[in-house]
């Protein structure tokens, strides 16, 4: 590409016309930039017109006074703002500009459009050329004048056939009296691409309509004014009714997969009606709240004694923690990755020779250099390092390149030459378990078949008092970890491979790595950490395998992360269930009876998926006692790219449609929600679902009573557009893998030569608290200080192996692997203190900085640990080590989970039934996981894992085309920004323990996430009556319910 | 040849023109505190100040910081509010995996020179296009809030 930089708009115009020239002008870029990454050809020259253009705001225009320079601080409106003065904006003026000038209804829409970043670069001029910014509807609506080089145009005119560059806007001021109406409808509350955007200008005399102008669009909405609509209500008194069937009629907006054309005509209409004619609000329904008489558990809050800093919480924050994809050398080779060009199809032929013929390209691997077994998989080996036979979703490998840059890899990517032929694409986990349906592996697509059948489900239907049933849909969440999955391999000068990927388990990818590279575990060192992110997607092997063979067949060490784009292709994703529960109770609300059936998709190969959908079997009736049950779960294989672990692991699908169904029987009862649950509670003690036994220290009583009593239970409030309700749900997660699968850690202490105290733990720091935690055991079991302790994770060359860093267990492993080695070790350091000061052991205790005199109560060390490892012979220092498996029940005829940890939700929402849109305003977790370890770590898991459920249930999933992905960055993959989380949060821990409970401290990764989606549910049923069953919650649904809520005829 | 300035130091470099900013300092200038999180400016997690204002590393092309100013994390300590948005957002625990704080400090950074009595308010507009998948932004929000009470200390 070139830049041309005119001197003249004459010359920009010349070099625009050439048809030779392919170019393009530009002046932020950043639409272009979008564009590009969407596929669209980069023009060969691009004309920087920005600095030919005015910018700035001239709020008073006449044609005697210019605009100022480009540069020039904009002028404020508000201090001149005089009715139908015109005003002439510079086409390059900043969106960013616009937003503070405060101009009528353009700097609101200007607020409105992207983030702040993209508005400082972003013109207007810009989002006027690509004619559907979500600024038009607001000039529209102002009747805006173009000043271009084609001459003056009315903007309506010019987006019918634009000519020209665009100089100016002019626009005349609206009065003061004049009614402004502006609105933007995303996916989310903050930066999303627009779904429509809407804007109208009203004056009024004498009550009626005088003047109007109502403009929609945004997205892919093309901008216009509804000059119907305006012409029939011009003359009319303002009235809702009126506007919202005027507007109806005349918009005919399009469809896309995110929206409905319905969804858009409704909203425009209502929120028309809504911002010209505001609908009163309501009267508050109060509701019966028995005051509680248990005291309210106090919030976590960091003012506490217990408030410590994370020990790479400054690196983070200063940008200077190395990241494994963060590693640079002069000699590493860049590596891509190609992906597969058809979701289900035979590889007939791979030619490479073209790209390793490219100059700088240094290895070019596929399938014939896998030396060992093609294929990985936690659970089963069904996944193929690099593609062979065949592709089963686009994600998959089919070949691999390192270079000696990022563009020559990608050039040469472009050069590798693959025959396939199409297969039909599985795209449903229903149809693929049709006998007619194509089989994606060898045989049926069906992967697991589970459940189970206790008393006698059939009578207890016929005989119950209520019975409610549904189906419960959950989304293809995808972890979004902001690191995508990367990271550098090379061969040692010792012969031993080392692949530095962030990751899970350590010890298992190089497991699955020796497999595949006919290698030694012993000639592998895997360093899995830290990692920015994981969340479940970085359990499974990810770029390892591609990474390894070119390190290998280089011989040089070469680095590689997958762009966000390919990040969500290729990485795994939260399985979507298909939930249909049948629930039954007698006329006093205990539970009778519940049928649970789910259909699950795995995606194109198996990894942890079975897993999932047991462990959501395993919660098929939450924390609640029912008499007659039959589940029955199964998985298949489908064309739609992978799943896999999520944080969850099921249990939060599965809560999200017991808690609803409970909330739906409490209703049918007449029964206050609260109450619904505390007759049905499981008794502490009693076996769990499978008939297995529990381990203590049950708290479901306490979380239920804290829910019962919370602030929360506001009456049901209508503003006039917001309905506002509240909702609860427990939470119940099971700790650990299960009975059936190897549960085991090791961990070790020593006091290295420069006397650190060193934990070495095989989990991996992925932003949970891992090294927080470790300081934080072994300071307070041995008696040190947390600035003693030195953690050392994540790398099979240096750390044991504790197992995987999933499914809650990590605080656990990390208590017990203090509880262990402490008392061996602090005998080891006080025996070696004795020897230095000639005291008898007995005499000694440990201090923060080393070993001190029991009888003098000083606070400096007698020893210091460097003086005491100084000392001591390098050989004979100080270590201890400890090897043991997580605690499980003897039962082993299904895979059962011993420790639970229990909570409860509950939540404030707002639902808008103007667009659909819901606002979680308040989010108050209870929760019971045993002794707080560290108190940074665990209110930032839980409210981070509530965020997450929050995204779930308002706006996130990947949607699937025919095996494609149609959400396919973050552009409209949806994630919670700051405008979407809670507007309060508020976190409660009850840490005790049953006497004699050995346990510890319970798993926190997963608990907070587990009764956000049920609690969001509940709170709009609170409000609106009905219950959502698809997640994320369609806003058309929302909008539905208000039309029957209670109250919803004005 | 592209000619800016880089944290107070002079830089140039062949680029091609359209090579974003974010890919040069981390690909050509091995300069990884900045991080690129998806590349479309939908993230936040490549932010720079470009004199003075928080952009998306990976919008800006090479064209467009031609004899510009840029300052990345690594040079955060000379900014005024450099100081007590690392002691503030430290002091509150406000990240997890931190892969989101470069571009969280940096447009913070860009806000607090303009408007160091930041409310909550305020603060969260300047955040929107930051997206953190760990913390609930809470923590982030609580640490920059710190940052501004210690600037108004100072």
């Amino acid at each position: 590409m070139r830049i041309l930089r005119p001197a003249t708009l004459t010359e920009a115009l010349a070099a625009l016309r050439d048809p030779a020239a392919a170019a393009a002008a530009v002046a932020g870029g950043t639409a272009h930039q979008l564009q590009w990454s969407q596929g669209k050809p980069r023009p060969e020259l691009l004309v920087e017109i920005g600095p030919l253009l005015p910018a700035g705001i001239l709020p008073d225009y006449s044609a005697n006074n210019r605009l100022p320079p480009p540069g020039a601080t904009p002028s404020d409106f508000s201090q001149k703002n005089r009715a139908g003065s015109l005003i002439r904006i510079g086409a390059a003026t900043t969106l960013d500009a616009l937003h503070h000038a405060n101009l009528p209804l353009l700097s609101q829409a200007a607020a409105d459009v992207a983030a702040p970043g993209i508005r400082r670069l972003a013109t207007l001029g810009g989002s006027i050329g690509w004619g559907a910014g979500c600024l038009l509807p607001a000039l529209l609506a102002l009747d805006a004048q173009l000043d271009t080089t084609g001459g003056p145009v009315a903007l309506a005119d010019w987006l019918t056939a634009p000519s020209g560059l665009i100089l100016a806007i002019e626009l005349a001021a609206p009065p003061p009296t004049a009614h402004l109406v502006w609105r933007k409808i995303g996916l989310r509350a903050g930066f999303s691409p627009a779904i429509l955007t809407l804007a109208a200008v009203m004056t009024r005399t004498e009550g009626r309509i005088a003047t109007l102008s109502l403009a929609v669009g945004g997205g892919i909405v093309p901008p216009q004014r509804l000059t119907t609509a305006e012409a029939q209500l011009i003359g009319t008194p303002p009235n809702a009714a009126a506007i919202e069937a005027a507007v109806a009629a005349a918009f005919s907006p399009p469809a896309c997969p995110l929206r409905s054309a319905s969804f858009r005509r409704r909203v425009a209409a209502r929120a028309l009606a809504q911002g010209l004619a505001p609908r009163a609000a309501a009267p508050p329904q109060p509701r019966l709240h028995l005051a509680s008489t248990t005291p309210p558990l106090p919030p976590l809050t960091r003012h506490s004694p217990r408030w410590h800093n994370r020990p790479d919480m400054e690196t983070k924050v200063a940008g200077t923690l190395p990241y494994l994809t963060d590693t640079r050398r002069p000699d590493m080779l860049v590596g891509r990755i190609l992906r597969a060009a058809h979701p289900h199809a035979r590889i007939l032929a791979i030619d490479t020779a073209a790209a390793e013929a490219l100059p700088g390209v240094a290895a070019v691997v596929t399938h014939r250099d896998v030396p060992g077994l093609n294929a990985f998989g936690i659970l089963f080996p069904d996944q193929p390092a690099l593609c062979h036979d065949k592709v089963r979703h686009l994600g998959d490998p089919v070949a691999a390149v390192a270079a000696c840059d990022d563009a020559t890899a990608e050039a040469a990517l472009a050069l590798i030459r693959v025959t396939y032929a199409p297969l039909p694409v599985v795209t449903d986990a229903e149809a693929a378990l049709a006998p007619e349906a194509p089989p994606i592996h060898d045989n049926c697509n069906l992967i697991t078949d589970l459940g189970l059948t206790r008393g006698d489900p059939d009578a207890a239907f016929a005989t119950a008092a209520h019975v409610v049933e549904d189906i419960y849909v959950t989304p293809r969440q995808m972890h979004g970890f902001l690191e995508t999955e990367g990271g550098h391999a090379e061969l040692l000068p010792d012969g031993t491979l080392l692949v530095a990927v962030g990751g899970q388990h350590g010890a298992r990818d190089r497991s699955q790595l020796a497999r595949i590279l006919n290698r030694p575990e012993r000639s592998i060192r895997v360093i899995t950490s830290p990692t920015g992110g994981a969340f479940g997607g970085k359990d499974e092997l990810t770029v390892q395998p591609a990474l390894a063979l070119l390190a290998l067949k280089a011989g040089a060490p070469v680095r590689l992360q997958l762009s966000r784009a390919e990040s969500v292709r290729a990485g795994i994703k939260r399985n979507p269930m298909r939930l249909h529960l049948r629930s039954a109770c007698d006329a006093e609300g205990r539970l009778l009876a519940q049928e649970v059936t789910v259909i699950a998709d795995a995606g194109a190969y198996a990894s942890l998926s079975p897993g999932v959908l047991e462990t959501a079997m395993e919660h098929a009736a939450g924390p609640y006692v029912i008499p007659n049950i039959r589940t029955r779960g199964r998985l298949a294989y489908t064309n739609n790219g992978i799943c896999g672990a999520f944080r969850g692991f099921g249990a939060n699908q599965m809560a999200y449609a017991v808690e609803c169904q409970i909330d739906r029987l409490a209703a049918a009862c007449g029964l206050d929600p609260a109450e619904m649950r505390r007759r049905n509670l499981r008794i502490p003690g009693s076996p769990g679902f499978l008939g297995q036994r529990v381990a203590p220290s049950e708290r479901l009583a306490e979380m239920l009573t804290a829910a019962a009593g919370s602030p929360l239970w506001q009456p049901v409030t209508d503003d006039g557009e917001w309905i506002t309700g509240t909702g609860m749900a427990l939470m119940w997660q099971g700790n650990g893998l299960g009975t059936l699968p190897t549960d085991e850690a090791e961990g070790t202490l020593r006091l290295t030569p420069d006397g650190a105290v060193e934990v070495l733990c095989g989990l991996d720091e992925m932003g949970q608290g891992l090294l927080a935690a470790l300081q934080a055991s072994v300071a307070d079991r041995l008696g040190i200080a947390r600035a003693d302790v030195r953690p050392v994770t994540g790398d099979t060359g240096c750390t044991p192996d504790s197992g995987s860093t999933t499914a809650s267990r990590g605080g656990y492993v990390v208590w017990t692997i203090a509880q262990n080695t402490a008392p061996g070790f602090t005998a080891q350091l006080l025996a070696g203190a004795a020897r230095l000061t000639g005291l008898p052991p007995e005499a000694l205790r440990l201090v923060p900085g080393g070993v001190a005199e029991i009888a003098r109560n000083l606070p400096d060390p007698l020893v210091r640990f460097a003086d005491l490892a100084h000392a001591l012979h390098p050989q004979g220092l100080p270590v201890e080590t400890t090897a043991f498996a997580f605690p499980k029940t003897e039962y082993t005829k299904g895979n059962a989970r011993f420790i639970f940890c229990a909570g409860a939700t509950v939540a404030r929402v707002a639902a808008s039934r103007v667009t659909g849109a819901l606002r979680v305003t308040d989010l108050h977790l209870h929760t019971a996981a045993g002794p707080v370890i560290d108190l940074a770590a665990y209110l930032g898991q839980m409210e981070g894992g509530a965020v997450q459920g929050l995204g779930f249930t308002l706006s996130e999933d990947i949607l699937m085309q025919g095996g494609r992905m149609l959400t396919a960055n973050l552009d409209t993959y949806a994630m919670p920004t700051i405008l979407d989380a809670p507007d309060r949060m508020q976190i409660t821990a009850l840490e005790t323990l049953d006497a004699g409970d050995p346990y510890g401290p319970r798993g926190a990764g997963e608990l907070g996430i587990g009764g956000v989606t049920p609690a969001i549910c509940n709170a709009v049923a609170d409000a609106l009556g009905r219950w959502p069953t698809v997640t994320p919650i369609p806003p058309e649904t929302i909008l539905t319910f208000a039309e029957t809520a209670r109250g919803a005829t004005p | 040849m592209i000619r800016f300035t880089l944290n107070g130091t002079p830089v140039s470099i062949a680029a091609p023109p359209d090579r974003s900013l974010a890919t040069i300092l981390r690909e050509d200038l091995g300069q990884t505190g900045s991080k690129i999180g998806c590349a479309i400016g939908r993230c936040g997690a490549c932010m720079v100040l470009l004199d003075g204002q928080a952009m998306n590393g990976c919008l800006l092309m090479a064209w467009q910081v031609a004899g510009r100013q840029i300052t990345t994390i690594e040079g955060i300590a000379s900014h005024p509010a450099g100081a007590a948005l690392l002691r503030g957002l430290t002091e509150e625990n406000a990240f997890q995996c931190g892969y989101c704080a470069p571009g969280m400090v940096i447009a913070l950074a860009g806000l607090l020179a303009t408007t160091p009595a930041a409310d909550a308010e305020t603060i969260k507009a300047a955040l929107t296009g930051n997206l953190c998948r760990c913390t609930g932004y809470h923590s982030i929000l609580r640490g920059a809030l710190r940052a501004v009470a210690l600037l108004k200390d100072a």
